[in-house]
């Protein structure tokens, strides 16, 4: 009923945990593991970077504000740290780099991935994320410099503050098996008291509920475009979200911010969309896309 | 996030101080905020009360927040983290150095409904056993001798008798977390025994991974407050 196939890979349910929360250990990543489809790592690079001063990370009445800044151990360092993965799910694991050749490198760190996400959206790291995201034909030379290193899925992670359709395509073109929309969106925010902005980066980008309408648009803009599937993230916070994003076009659907609810949350959407396909006697293969029928 | 004005200091030492604010935080005794020093850094402190921060000055942003002035401004986001449980009946507090912090606040929170309240409280020298007339019934140590037993806190609660106690409390160093948790573990009192942990943290409010534990708990959002049992088998 939960199942889904995802690029050959078969998930125990759709639910996959979103880059950047919980995913810089391997003992977070397998208590969420337990009940997710699959789990995306913090998005990692060649080299050890520190990240933003704090503070890196505000909540907000409907969403989070972040610039962590990619911080991260460096590639060598944290595909070691993966081996500890328990394997209860699938590990899809996100790579951030500059040109299609780091990319590639970064690729035969990861024998034990499933898959890879690639992180073409960061809104608030020079150089990395969405400054080569948004550049169509610099994507679709990356996703091909990526797939000629291995044959895992690759999913590139796109933002909707680009002109996504084009660069979609330019990726599909360059054989990516899937699509990751949408990443954070830049935002800032500035306390009133001291009379400054709050991050330290002044600039992050925010997720959660806020921009699940925007997430929402992007999915269904792709699925009419594309031919390979969608993977939805932005403001999944309850089961209904997860539905949403479904019919609208998603085969998965990432969930990051919410976990700010409950650590259990993977649990408790998992039994939810049991009860609901229960009681509609459907599965989610079979809602993929239904509100598109005309 | 919001701020609050620094009210009135006391400095205990020349590197540890109670910072009290204008208002008093919504919270409970083992919980923390994260306090934003404008031009420095965001820091996780425990509270010492509903309206204070007792810190010891260790990094950059610890030495300056020390030297605060009355009057001040600073951001606060929380209070955070699950805090100690309750009891009203005879309680053990055993405290480290600077991981008397929280503890002050739970002494008195207790005090006030009722409980028997003891501390064990240890540090390096006596000029660190900072704001000890707090604790009503208190035994001290001291690395050098200088104050009360001489040893750690750990070989003073050793010579204790723990068995009447209905709650135990620990904070402080990770060696005498340590030190502490494999003792009550050979007395059998891990079950009454909550500690309370510290780690890097960067959201404070359990997403981004940094504070996470070997079992996949996050010290931010599932402590900073552990259970003895929570923390048997990994630690």
């Amino acid at each position: 009923m939960l199942e889904v196939e995802l690029c050959k890979m078969k998930l125990k349910n759709p639910l996959i945990l979103a880059s950047g929360i919980l995913g810089s250990y391997a003992s977070s990543l397998n208590t969420i593991a337990e009940n997710a489809g699959a789990v995306v790592t913090k998005s990692v690079g060649l080299e050890e970077k520190e990240g933003y001063r704090n503070p890196v990370v505000i909540n907000l009445a409907h969403g989070i504000l972040n610039a962590v800044g990619l911080a991260s151990p460096g590639v060598e360092k944290f595909s070691e740290e993966l081996k500890r993965f328990s394997k209860a799910s699938k590990l899809i694991v996100s790579l951030f780099a500059s040109s299609p050749k780091e990319f590639s490198k970064l690729v035969g760190y990861f024998e034990l991935a499933d898959a890879f996400e690639l992180n073409l959206s960061c809104p608030h790291v020079k150089d990395v994320g969405l400054t080569i995201g948004n550049d169509a034909e610099l994507v679709k030379e990356i996703v091909k410099a990526v797939k000629r290193e291995t044959s895992k899925p690759v999913f590139p992670k796109l933002s909707a503050v680009s002109d996504y359709i084009e660069v979609a395509k330019a990726a599909e073109e360059g054989g990516a098996d899937g699509i990751v929309a949408i990443n954070t969106l830049k935002g800032m925010a500035i306390d009133i008291a001291t009379k400054k902005p709050i991050l330290s980066n002044i600039s992050g980008g925010l997720s959660g509920e806020a921009i699940k309408p925007v997430a929402m648009k992007v999915v269904w803009d792709l699925y009419e475009e594309l031919k390979i599937p969608i993977i939805a993230s932005g403001g999944v916070t309850t089961w209904k979200d997860v539905i949403e994003f479904i019919l609208g076009g998603a085969r998965a659907v990432q969930i990051g911010s919410a976990i700010f609810y409950s650590y259990r949350i993977f649990y408790s959407l998992k039994e939810s969309l049991i009860a609901y396909l229960r009681k509609e006697k459907t599965s989610i293969e079979d809602l993929v896309g239904l509100a598109h029928e005309k | 996030m919001f701020s609050l004005k620094i009210d009135k200091i006391i400095k205990h030492s020349e590197t540890i101080s109670t910072l009290f604010f204008n208002s008093r935080l919504k919270s409970y005794p083992g919980q923390f905020i994260m306090l934003n020093l404008p031009e420095y850094e965001e820091i996780p402190l425990s509270l010492s009360s509903p309206y204070s921060v007792t810190v010891k000055a260790v990094g950059e942003t610890t030495e300056a927040l020390i030297k605060i002035k009355a009057g001040e401004r600073v951001g606060i986001r929380g209070p955070f983290g699950r805090p100690f449980s309750f009891t009203d009946k005879k309680a053990l507090l055993v405290a480290g150095g600077i991981g008397a912090a929280p503890l002050y606040y739970l002494h008195d929170y207790l005090s006030a409904r009722g409980a028997d309240v003891t501390v064990l409280f240890g540090a390096r020298t006596s000029d660190e056993l900072v704001w000890k007339d707090k604790f009503l019934n208190a035994e001290f140590s001291t690395d050098d001798g200088s104050e009360g037993f001489k040893g750690n806190v750990v070989e003073l609660m050793k010579e204790k008798d723990l068995t009447n106690y209905d709650r135990i409390y620990v904070c402080g160093p990770e060696a005498m977390i340590k030190g502490a948790f494999y003792h009550l573990k050979e007395e059998n009192l891990l079950d009454i025994t909550e500690f309370s942990l510290e780690r890097y943290m960067r959201c404070g409010i359990g997403l981004c991974g940094s504070c996470v534990l070997e079992d996949g708990s996050r010290v931010c959002a599932d402590g900073p407050v552990f259970s003895g049992e929570d923390l048997d088998g990994w630690i």
